[in-house]
């Protein structure tokens, strides 16, 4: 069982990479070109091949006029049916290519920005990045059009996707025409943030101020969607329980503390741990509203607070030895 | 969440569009199979409908086995065998009536849809008439629209956001359709040229089908049951002028063995034929035969030979083939109106010819001995036979009283009224009972002239039985004792003379002439299509060839114009599929603003990309005030050409024209735009 599968996959492995070499670097955006866009018959199509076939000698066996002309009807239906399938592939762009950073282990989506400049409309355009589930996506005439392709990953860094595949089988799924893309497509990984640690005292806004154990004893803020990397503490489980999103609790940050984050306060053997409990401290302190600032071998960021100074320390930590 | 469960597109309708496409394959095979197999498939496929709708369940796997095996068994009961193409049919239909039932992924779609596209083969194998062509057209556009379907929808557990718009259904259809068209102008080439196999991959069985036409005997009453069929048995086509009516014999199957009630072929193994001589010109003409799934091959008596060397030419002169005629055939024949035998009657023959059933019909036997010894020769004897037809009483009727043990003497003493069959078998009787060899000849009288192909028309309904007697210096002649009871029927069809007899379409064309005229441009048509599309085989496309310019061709030939065709199409087609592909193809008006644009453009004025009409008006003026008179009106012109109200056709005219007079000089050197 394992044997075909196993053979099947090191084929398309050095498909892949003929294309590769083929087709060189690309750069978006970029126009499907025909030089790009490879076809092939679906198990679909090889049946409807041994169909056709079959009418084919049947045909000629029984003299039977009609069922000749069927055949070959159905041939030339295959044959056209080859050249809109490539069609739809062939002149459409794809603009862009983003992927909000995700932390490891968890699932991002890369979006994709398609667009169709031609007079006909496009459907069912799937793209996949290696062995995910491909998404797909109609384009009507001279239309635009957004498609958001899962992505995992694994390990922090500086995620690169290597290969996205764009693909079609409409339409009649006899055939399925796809191209390879190989865009500098890179996302940021930071590190799991796990860790059982507590944050690490900081000294008080104002200097002489006693900072406070945990974060949020503050006054009461409202209510905000659940990100990744909130730390379940903040999570307001009671109004969950009702049905409602997963929500978090938030509080305003007054006289908040200030709180240094620095790789000598975490205590894991591996270096690996360490940076996932810095990331655990930064997304705790930064929904706690606290101003912190993180400090690694031969990096230092000065305390500051915000989604922008979050992903600065977070891409530090994900970028962090490379 | 459940907004998200019904934002999704109802999960049956690819389902319902394969069910569609299988139901209407089951369909154009009710006429074949019988009823309680056309209904058991449509009814598995309801059950699945109603499944996906909710109302009923689904079977089990072991229900699902044990139902195929019961249709299995039933299918076996009925036909005795699965092989043929008809229990092969029945089989097809309620296999794949049952992958309907278990039908869920994209796969078993596909797979349902096999079947259906399988099942349109199989009625191309059972008939090839031109009335069913749009029915065959029609499944196939259903078989390829559910694929387009089946390939849209997300296969069941697919997750796609957002969830796929979904095909309309006259988008699905034109999408197929235009397909299809497409795909025509490579179908018909590939199948003038496609080379042709002059031999078999397996061996064809022979189907046994039952169909109105002559059989191999005649009861005296038998041949009503045809005349009631309005049905085509055969066209011809003669080089010049046809015959006159009164040579329009079709000669059929001759029967030698009489029971007392029915005649037969008999024992009687016939041998090969003997020599003719032609009294008169003959006629050469092109018999275009429909399918009777017997083996004689009609032709106008007497037909001089052979049309080809596969078929036996008998001593009864009648065509032999080989294998029954399963479908329409053509084939030349020349006829002799006029003939004379220059061999003997074999001793075997005569004694065939003129043995009769001990003990029955006593009473002719002896009135025929009484006229033989008056009349003094044979020839005298038939004339004095037929003489007492004439002037007996006898009627021409298609409904004549039942006949007893004794059908002779009952028709010829009693009921004297009868058909055709009754003269023919009396007349043989009498003659054989007199000692002349005599027999029973069955086949066609008549014809029907098509003005619209020019061809003879004869139906079942023409059929006809006649006798022949051997005389000694002429050899087998033809006396048709029907002729002298009812004369007319030699030059009017049986509908004048019997209009009850005849079945309710022949009546209906009777009666209104113009649906006459409509049925027989219909018969043209239908002729045409048998003698050019149905029975094109290797030779016709040699011919084809031939015609094409190209002297001695062979197969390699038609592999070459096969290619040349394939490639001609390959390129035609990717041109037309490919044409819609590049950025859009500006307009008139666009191709006219294009012109002005780079008019301005070359005098130092570029449009920008992001700027409209009115802006770019705005710019030029700027740099040019000297052109504002001259430009900003046209550009004015074209924002409300393209953005505002409809308008007329003049008006882009105007627009195209103004643009193409208006020249623009540089400004002078010294006065650059800064």
């Amino acid at each position: 069982m394992a044997g075909p599968a196993r053979l099947r996959e090191r084929l398309r492995q050095r498909a892949a990479e003929w294309a590769r070499r083929r087709q060189g670097p690309d750069r978006l955006p970029l126009v499907l070109g025909r030089r790009r866009l490879y076809i092939l018959p679906t198990r679909a199509g090889l049946g409807f091949g041994a169909l056709v076939l079959t009418m084919l000698v049947a045909g000629l066996n029984y003299t039977n006029s009609l069922a000749l002309l069927f055949a070959f009807l159905l041939v030339g239906f295959a044959l056209v049916a080859m050249h809109e399938c490539h069609r739809n592939l062939l002149g459409v762009s794809l603009l862009e290519a983003a992927a909000a950073p995700l932390f490891a282990g968890s699932t991002g989506t890369l979006r994709l920005t398609l667009e169709n400049a031609s007079r006909v409309p496009r459907y069912r355009i799937e793209a996949a990045v290696s062995a995910e589930l491909p998404r797909t996506l109609d384009l009507s005439a001279g239309g635009r059009g957004q498609i958001e392709v899962p992505i995992r990953a694994n390990r922090r860094g500086l995620q690169r996707i290597e290969r996205l595949r764009l693909s079609s089988s409409h339409p009649f799924g006899l055939f399925r025409v796809w191209t390879w893309i190989h865009a500098p497509i890179a996302v940021i990984v930071y590190p799991r943030a796990t860790g059982s640690l507590p944050l690490p005292a900081g000294r008080g806004a104002q200097s002489g101020t006693w900072p406070r154990a945990t974060a949020g004893a503050d006054e009461w803020l409202g209510l905000r969607p659940f990100r990744d990397g909130d730390s379940p503490r903040q999570v307001a489980w009671k109004a969950y329980a009702r049905e409602a999103p997963l929500l978090v609790k938030e509080y305003s940050s007054t006289g908040s503390p200030l709180r240094l984050l620095s790789l000598r306060d975490t205590r894991q053997p591996d270096i690996e741990s360490r940076l996932a409990q810095l990331a655990r401290w930064v997304v705790d302190a930064e929904a706690g509203g606290d101003l912190y600032g993180l400090e690694l071998p031969g990096e230092s960021i000065p305390a500051q607070r915000g989604p922008d100074h979050r992903h600065r320390c977070l891409s530090a930590l994900a970028l962090y030895g490379s | 969440m459940s907004g998200a469960r019904t934002a999704r597109p109802a999960p049956t309708s690819p389902l319902l569009w394969v069910c569609a496409a299988s139901a209407a394959a089951f369909l154009l095979h009710a006429a074949q199979v019988p009823v309680w197999i056309t209904l058991t498939a449509l009814g598995l496929v309801g059950w699945r409908l109603a499944a996906a709708l909710g109302t009923v369940r689904l079977p089990g796997g072991i229900v699902r086995v044990a139902l195929g095996l019961a249709l299995i068994a039933a299918v076996l009961a009925h036909y005795h065998t699965l092989n043929g193409l008809a229990p092969g049919t029945a089989m097809l239909m309620l296999m794949a009536a049952i992958k309907v039932l278990e039908t869920h992924s994209r796969r078993d779609q596909y797979v349902v849809l096999g079947g259906a596209l399988f099942l349109l083969l199989a009625a191309c194998l059972d008939g090839q008439q031109l009335a069913r062509v749009p029915l065959y057209a029609a499944e196939a556009l259903l078989c390829c629209s559910a694929l387009a379907v089946v390939a849209y929808a997300p296969e069941s557990g697919e997750r796609t956001f957002p969830p796929p718009a979904g095909l309309r259904t006259r988008e699905v259809i034109t999408l197929a359709g235009r397909t299809l068209l497409y795909a025509i102008p490579l179908a018909i080439p590939l199948f003038l040229f496609f080379p042709r196999l002059t031999g078999h991959f397996w061996t064809v069985a022979p189907d046994d089908e039952a169909v109105t036409g002559l059989g191999d005997t005649l009861t005296p009453g038998g041949i009503t049951r045809l005349t009631a069929s309005y049905d085509i048995a055969f066209r011809a086509r003669f080089e010049g002028r046809p015959p006159p009516p009164n040579e329009l014999y079709w000669r059929g199957p001759v029967l030698h063995e009489f029971d007392g009630a029915t005649w037969s072929a008999g024992q009687y193994s016939p041998g090969e034929a003997q020599l003719l001589e032609c009294l008169s010109r003959p006629y050469h003409y092109r018999l275009y035969l429909e399918p009777t799934f017997r083996h004689w091959w009609l032709a106008l008596d007497t037909v001089m030979g052979p049309p080809n060397a596969g078929v036996r030419y008998t001593d009864d002169y009648e065509l032999i083939a080989p294998q029954p005629v399963s479908r329409s055939l053509s084939y030349d024949a020349a006829s002799c109106a006029h003939t004379q035998s220059l061999a003997r009657l074999s001793s075997t023959a005569r004694l065939e010819d003129t043995e009769l059933p001990r003990g029955r019909n006593l009473r002719s036997a002896a009135m025929a001995l009484q006229l033989r010894r008056r009349a003094g020769s044979d020839i005298a004897f038939v004339q004095a036979v037929l003489a007492f037809l004439r002037s007996g009483g006898f009627t021409y009727s298609i409904t004549p009283p039942p006949l007893g043990p004794d059908p002779v003497d009952d028709f010829l003493f009693d009921t004297r009224s009868g058909f055709c069959g009754h003269y023919a078998s009396a007349f043989v009787d009498l003659m054989r009972a007199a000692g002349v060899p005599a027999r029973v000849v069955t086949g066609y009288l008549g014809g029907q002239w098509n003005p619209y192909d020019a061809t003879l028309v004869i139906r079942q309904s023409d059929a006809h039985a006649w006798a022949e007697v051997w005389l000694a210096d002429r050899g087998w002649t033809r006396v048709d004792p029907t002729a002298v009871v009812a004369p007319e029927r030699l030059y009017r069809g049986i509908l004048d003379l019997l209009p009850d007899a005849v079945s309710a379409p022949a009546r209906l064309v009777h009666a209104w002439p113009w649906l006459g005229a409509a049925l027989e441009r219909w018969d043209a048509a239908n002729g045409w299509w048998n003698e050019r599309f149905v029975s094109f085989n290797e030779r016709t496309q040699l011919d084809l060839l031939r015609t094409l310019g190209i002297r001695s061709p062979d197969l390699r030939d038609a592999g070459w114009a096969f290619a040349a065709a394939l490639l001609a199409w390959l390129g035609w087609v990717s041109w037309q599929v490919g044409g819609g592909n590049g950025a859009p193809r500006a307009d008139r008006l666009g191709r006219a603003y294009t012109r002005l644009c780079r008019k301005l453009a070359q005098v130092g004025l570029p449009r920008e990309p992001h700027q409209g009409p009115l802006a770019y008006a705005q710019v030029v003026i700027q740099h040019r005030p000297d052109l504002a008179s001259r430009v900003r009106p046209l550009l004015e012109d074209y924002a409300a050409l393209r953005f505002g109200p409809a308008r007329d056709h003049a008006d882009i005219k105007a627009f195209e024209h103004t643009v193409a007079r208006l020249s623009i000089r540089r400004p002078s050197a010294r006065r650059g735009i800064d």
